[in-house]
């Protein structure tokens, strides 16, 4: 128990200094204003082309806020994979291993810390977009308690991939890029940029069963669609996608240490 | 005129061939880097592909359409950050007073200063836009030729740009944030068709945000073949540039130096 309020209070501080950078998140609102006027050219004139006023279940105002929350998730992803690859290159890891605390929980701590703040701010910018170019939609407190029990697991998985891909700077030379292609995907598969649920029938049930979906889909869909039955659903893939991330995690890093080599000073 | 313009090419080719050099230095980081961005374009044009899969016209546009669209934008952005890389780096130069060193040289110092770094994943960036280009358009020698000629263009909007929100730092202090955002903003707009913009936004991407000169008048020039549309582009790019240039050389009667003792190799 002591331990776990451990981790808490990192995870706190954490908080903290991000709002001590609020100005800098803030400073997103612009690419958010950008992002979303364009999401909601291209869509305002998907919907005319097709005649339709419902695509995916979702009417143009409801395909906005899901693209909103989409955003705001991707957008909030704090720094992960340069930080370990950073600790990694010049041994600073060393010294975090000393520490009386397990490092990748540690980083957890800090990264759910970070992130709690930056998604809260761009939530925030994001609802004051919307609300300025498409207006309100339905929204319930039910609905609303939904979408945020489906956050910690997206989160958390979300970190994960990012934790792994920077412990690859024991052998690779290079892990921006990584980096890179595992966010493209993220943003791609995971229904950042057009919700799976226009994708192709035949590629569908693929891309709802990957982790990306579990980040972004999930939660962004419940929002503007919730309902318990597919929360309940997602927090189980979530669930299963966190144990088997956690476990490729634990085996890569019990690796990854017999390549730590310190000599005092 | 003429021998001016021959000796800064020449100068610039050196740049290039020694920038690279210091990339391959680092080879495995460099190749990882330059597939990695390769990949990331590709990325972004399957999920265009499932795009139009689902809606095959947007506006008039056709995929044929927009994956010229991506090659130009990838292929200009790729020469600007390639050839002048340290158009991206200008707003912390310009904090931090770092200009004295290039200051020192018997050069003109803005056109010697932006060949001083060049951006690895820009490679990856070139190599996408001309091969996918060639290789997935098909263009007859004419239509390869203009868009040769249209890729410099669009270069030159890329780094006119850079130098004109990097010189921010001259009235703002440190601008490095807003310079980014602005950017985002010009990469972002220019990656969509602006026949989806209407009204003042339109004018924006013609003047502000000059994402028209790289979205809209090169590619028309490409699907029909017009000289106007070429040379509108061409004119809008070296209104850009002059801008910015105008924008740097105002800004440098406010420059302050860091004092900072600095050696180039």
């Amino acid at each position: 128990m002591r331990s776990l309020e451990k981790y808490a209070w990192v995870g706190l501080v954490s908080a903290r200094s991000q709002l001590a950078y609020a100005s800098e998140v803030l400073s997103r609102i612009i690419f958010l204003l950008v992002i979303l006027y364009i999401f909601l050219r291209v869509w305002h004139v998907a919907y005319a082309e097709t005649g339709c006023t419902s695509l995916a279940g979702l009417t143009l105002s409801q395909m906005l806020w899901y693209l909103m929350v989409a955003e705001s998730i991707m957008l909030s992803g704090p720094r992960v994979t340069p930080v370990v690859d950073e600790e990694v290159r010049t041994g600073a890891l060393a010294v975090q291993l000393i520490r009386p605390v397990s490092y990748p929980l540690y980083r957890l701590s800090v990264a759910l810390g970070d992130r709690l703040v930056r998604f809260l701010l761009s939530l925030t910018a994001g609802i004051v977009i919307v609300l300025v170019l498409v207006g309100p939609i339905p929204l319930s407190a039910g609905g609303l308690l939904c979408f945020a029990l489906s956050l910690p697991l997206a989160f958390v998985l979300d970190f994960l991939g990012y934790f792994l891909i920077g412990l690859a700077a024991f052998w690779l030379e290079d892990t921006t890029g990584l980096m890179l292609i595992y966010s493209r995907i993220t943003m791609v598969l995971g229904g950042m940029l057009i919700p799976l649920d226009l994708f192709p029938e035949s590629i569908r049930p693929a891309l709802k069963a990957l982790p990306f979906a579990n980040i972004v889909y999930g939660p962004a869909r419940l929002f503007v669609h919730p309902d318990s039955e597919t929360l309940v659903r997602l927090l189980f893939t979530q669930a299963a996608a966190v144990a088997g991330f956690s476990i490729l995690l634990w085996a890569v890093f019990m690796l990854a240490l017999r390549r730590v080599h310190a000599n005092g000073g | 005129m003429l021998s001016k313009s021959i000796k800064y090419m020449q100068l610039a080719a050196a740049y290039v061939r020694l920038n690279l050099l210091a990339q391959l230095e680092y080879r495995g980081a460099f190749i990882s880097q330059v597939v990695s961005m390769i990949l990331n374009d590709v990325i972004w044009v399957i999920f265009w592909c499932l795009f139009f899969n689902r809606f095959p016209v947007l506006r008039g546009w056709t995929m044929s359409d927009f994956l010229t669209l991506w090659c130009l934008s990838a292929s200009g952005f790729g020469l600007s950050a390639a050839v002048f890389g340290n158009s991206l780096q200008l707003p912390v130069l310009i904090a931090r007073g770092q200009l004295d060193v290039w200051m020192l040289y018997p050069r003109a110092l803005l056109p010697h200063l932006l060949l001083g770094r060049m951006s690895a994943t820009a490679i990856g960036d070139i190599l996408f836009g001309y091969v996918v280009y060639i290789a997935v358009v098909h263009p007859d020698l004419p239509h390869f030729l203009l868009f040769a000629a249209l890729s410099l263009c669009v270069a030159m909007v890329f780094v006119g740009f850079n130098i004109a929100t990097g010189s921010l730092s001259f009235y703002l202090g440190n601008a490095e944030g807003l310079a980014e955002q602005l950017r985002f903003a010009l990469i972002t707009f220019s990656t969509y068709p602006s026949t989806l913009f209407e009204g003042a936004i339109k004018v924006v991407l013609y003047t502000l945000i000059p994402a028209g000169f790289i979205s809209y008048l090169p590619v028309e020039s490409l699907r029909s073949l017009s000289w106007q549309d070429a040379a509108l582009s061409l004119a809008g790019a070296l209104a850009v540039l002059a801008v910015g240039v105008a924008m740097f050389y105002h800004g440098m009667s406010r420059y302050e130096s860091g004092n900072l003792v600095e050696m180039r190799g």
